[in-house]
């Protein structure tokens, strides 16, 4: 089970945390005062006040030991750009995520090692955007994928020794029995972008490829162990 | 009988589509000032009036030539049709006529003509007796050639320029408001002149050793003096008369800078004024846009999107610095508050806007903005940001159309990231059509070579295309599997083989973007082909 510790009281991580299920993860809050830890703490989930510009004080809760996810929702930048030195400086393996309030921010906490930074703001005005300009798409995903409706995208990862490791692209088109529609593959061998699954050119699937596939959660398990993959994972994406 | 019949007339008028289109054409020429024709028409006019007026001060001194004549011709029947058609624009007589009418038939009195004639009479010569209106009656005036003092109103032609140019518009308004300054400074400049030119006629009297003869030398002197122009053909000799002219000279730069300020303060407040009027003059322009409320972070970010997809928007903030933010990016940007009627009304939220969003970060004004729209218009799509879940349900109730958490689709962002880098790139990347790849839906018309068609048999993977759904009202679907309900309609995931489609029904694809426009096109053209052999 990962671990997971999240720095900083928001609306944005007590989202997080509702998101996160408790099955899956191992959950920790940490807060800068005795109050937002109380409230996180009201949540059901583990709460620590800590002091978060000392070092020991983040090795002592598990962060470069086994920590595996940390995420910084300080409302200042400056808060989370100084964690997230910290914290790489502890670790070069944790995935670090930040939010940004100041979109200029978020070069200085990629550059501090974050690994992925999340503007709410940005995130907000693409949504926007998206229901101005196609309302049928971001309805229909809002209502099923991100939504109530068990409609999911996932991706599956292919280990060595999977019966789809040195088969090729093309050969899982029988995919259609499963009921699932495969969206794209990330074909390592050309980096880390995802290729769609029709008009793109023949890929060999190798150990380590990933395929993004669209379904209920039944169809996608069916599929998975049609194809014999050890690891995959569902989730009602963003919803 | 005759009310009877001006009764029948004026329900006839109402009635006319002819009528009422003839009408509103000429309101757009010559009244409408966001209309596309009006500048057409005010520039043809200006022209018309330049050359009239050049034309006749070159008769001045030489013989009338015959085209010129023609010309002059011309330029009256002009100016006597506007003014005409200008008159008949200024009120609806069957209106009045049958608002009158009606209200007499309700409370079943009698329909009194004489009265609503003197209405209407008085409406016209309301009109007929404004200051525009009396310009161009005299603008018409230079032409009769009999009475060679009538020329003298040539002036008013130029005058007419009022009518077509904006800026003499504004500059008359902003004269007009500050008229009770400029009274003052007339009434002091008057008293000024009295005294000076009495004191001057006292002093500069050739009984006193001056050159002033007459009342009139001593205004000429005083008005020259207090001007500061100074010409010398009458100069004052006496120490007395010295000594007025020095205060005069004194009093009349003060004067001078006294009505410079006014004109410079008057300018100043109307500043705001024109420019919010230039926008407005530009929202005309645009067919349809779109108004957002609040220039912070988010609507910063969809003014970016909305510019690079080329499509009109105007922001509306009532913070100075956010709007000034918006107009360093050249952005159509009005100070204001968006929550007050007459602001939406003037941006056009009953007119050409086709969609309202308000993103400011304070809940409590985005359901007054979002209140304040839906009473305005009914149909209008709003947008709405929610900052605090407790008031997604407000804002619903109070109209809109969709509501977005930035936090909490965050929040989903962020825990999502956890699980499925790859999976929520991808999704989000399409969705936001930052990939190479897009979802789009194409519409399944009548008479389209796909209507009636098995999706198996289009053959989606050869256009280089998935089919992801389809989204269909029609109750034929029903018996498909994989059915979403989705507000009042069905999403159908992955629609089996046999799956028939109908008309209105939506495809949601998946691929490139040019493949999706490809299909979308040769629907398009399916369905032209086959109305025609129809």
């Amino acid at each position: 089970m990962k671990r997971i510790a999240i720095f900083g009281y928001s609306r944005m991580a007590v989202e997080t945390i509702h998101r996160l299920s408790e099955s899956e993860y191992q959950l920790m809050f940490i807060g800068g005062d005795a109050a937002e830890v109380g409230l996180v703490a009201g949540l059901g989930v583990d709460s620590r006040l800590v002091d978060f510009r000392n070092d020991d004080d983040l090795r002592a809760i598990g962060i470069g030991i086994d920590i595996d996810i940390l995420f910084c929702f300080f409302p200042k930048d400056s808060d989370n750009v100084f964690l997230t030195i910290s914290a790489r400086a502890l670790s070069d393996s944790l995935t670090i995520i930040a939010t940004v309030d100041d979109p200029e921010s978020a070069e200085k906490l990629l550059a501090a090692g974050a690994n992925k930074i999340i503007d709410p703001y940005e995130i907000c005005g693409r949504k926007t955007y998206a229901m101005l300009t196609r309302p049928d798409i971001t309805s229909i995903m809002d209502e099923t994928v991100f939504g109530r409706h068990d409609l999911n995208i996932a991706q599956i990862e292919i280990l060595a020794g999977s019966r789809l490791e040195n088969t090729s692209f093309s050969e899982l088109k029988s995919i259609r029995k499963h009921n699932v529609i495969l969206v794209g593959v990330v074909d390592r061998e050309l980096g880390d972008e995802l290729h769609l699954a029709v008009g793109e050119k023949e890929h060999k699937l190798d150990a380590g490829d990933v395929l993004v596939v669209m379904g209920s959660s039944k169809d996608i398990l069916a599929f998975k162990e049609d194809v014999g993959s050890v690891c995959v994972e569902t989730s009602d994406v963003i919803g | 009988m005759l009310t009877r019949l001006l009764v029948y007339f004026a329900y006839f008028l109402k009635s006319s589509p002819r009528y009422q289109k003839t009408k509103r054409f000429f309101y757009s020429l010559l009244e409408d000032p966001g209309s596309r024709l009006k500048p057409y028409f005010d520039v043809s006019m200006i022209a018309v009036v330049i050359l009239s007026v050049l034309l006749l001060i070159y008769e001045i001194g030489n013989a009338q030539a015959n085209i010129s004549e023609w010309y002059e011709r011309g330029v009256v029947s002009l100016f006597v049709i506007e003014y005409l058609l200008r008159l008949w624009l200024c009120s609806d007589n069957h209106k009045i006529i049958l608002a009158h009418y009606e209200e007499a038939d309700y409370l079943n009195i009698r329909f009194r003509l004489s009265k609503v004639i003197g209405i209407l009479v008085t409406k016209k010569l309301e009109y007929i007796s404004s200051p525009l209106a009396i310009i161009d009656l005299l603008a018409i005036l230079p032409s009769y050639r009999e009475l060679r003092v009538l020329r003298l109103f040539v002036i008013f032609r130029l005058f007419k320029l009022f009518r077509y140019l904006n800026s003499i518009k504004l500059f008359a308004e902003i004269l007009s408001s500050k008229r009770f300054e400029l009274y003052t400074l007339a009434i002091f400049l008057g008293f000024l002149i009295f005294i000076g030119s009495t004191a001057l006629y006292f002093f500069e009297n050739p009984s006193n050793g001056g050159q002033v003869s007459s009342l009139f030398d001593a205004f000429y002197l005083s008005v020259v003096t207090l001007a500061t122009v100074g010409y010398g053909d009458i100069a004052p000799h006496t120490v007395g008369g010295r000594l007025v002219a020095m205060v005069l000279i004194f009093t009349g730069l003060s004067f001078i800078a006294f009505f410079t300020s006014i004109i410079v303060s008057a300018f100043s407040d109307k500043m705001q004024d024109m420019q919010v009027n230039r926008i407005y003059a530009e929202l005309g322009r645009y067919r349809n846009y779109i108004i957002i409320c609040g220039f912070g972070r988010v609507g910063q970010h969809i003014a970016r999107q909305l510019e690079k997809d080329r499509q009109h928007f105007v922001v509306i903030d009532s913070d100075a610095a956010k709007v000034q933010d918006a107009k360093r990016h050249n952005y159509l940007a009005i100070h204001d508050d968006a929550s007050r009627n007459d602001v939406l009304i003037n941006a056009g939220l009953n007119n050409k806007a086709t969609a309202i969003l308000c993103t400011t970060g304070d809940d409590v004004i985005n359901v007054y903005i979002t209140l304040t729209s839906r009473h305005l218009n009914k149909d209008i799509r709003i947008l709405s940001r929610a900052n605090n879940e407790e008031n997604v349900k407000k804002l619903y109730q109070v109209g809109a159309t969709h509501v977005i958490q930035p936090f909490e689709i965050a929040g989903m962002v962020a825990a999502q990231y956890v699980g499925q880098p790859v999976a929520f790139e991808a999704i989000v990347g399409i969705i936001s059509e930052e990939k190479r790849f897009i979802m789009e839906t194409v519409c399944v018309h009548d008479d389209s070579f796909i209507i009636g068609q098995a999706v198996n048999d289009i053959d989606f993977a050869q256009r280089k295309l998935i089919l992801v759904g389809v989204i269909s009202t029609n109750p034929v679907h029903c018996k498909h599997k994989n059915r979403y309900q989705v507000k009042n309609q069905h999403f159908y995931f992955n629609p089996e083989k046999y799956f028939r489609l109908q008309a209105g029904d939506l495809l949601v694809v998946l691929g490139r973007k040019f493949g999706i426009d490809h299909f979308r096109s040769q629907v398009e053209i399916s369905r032209l082909k086959l109305s025609r052999k129809s």
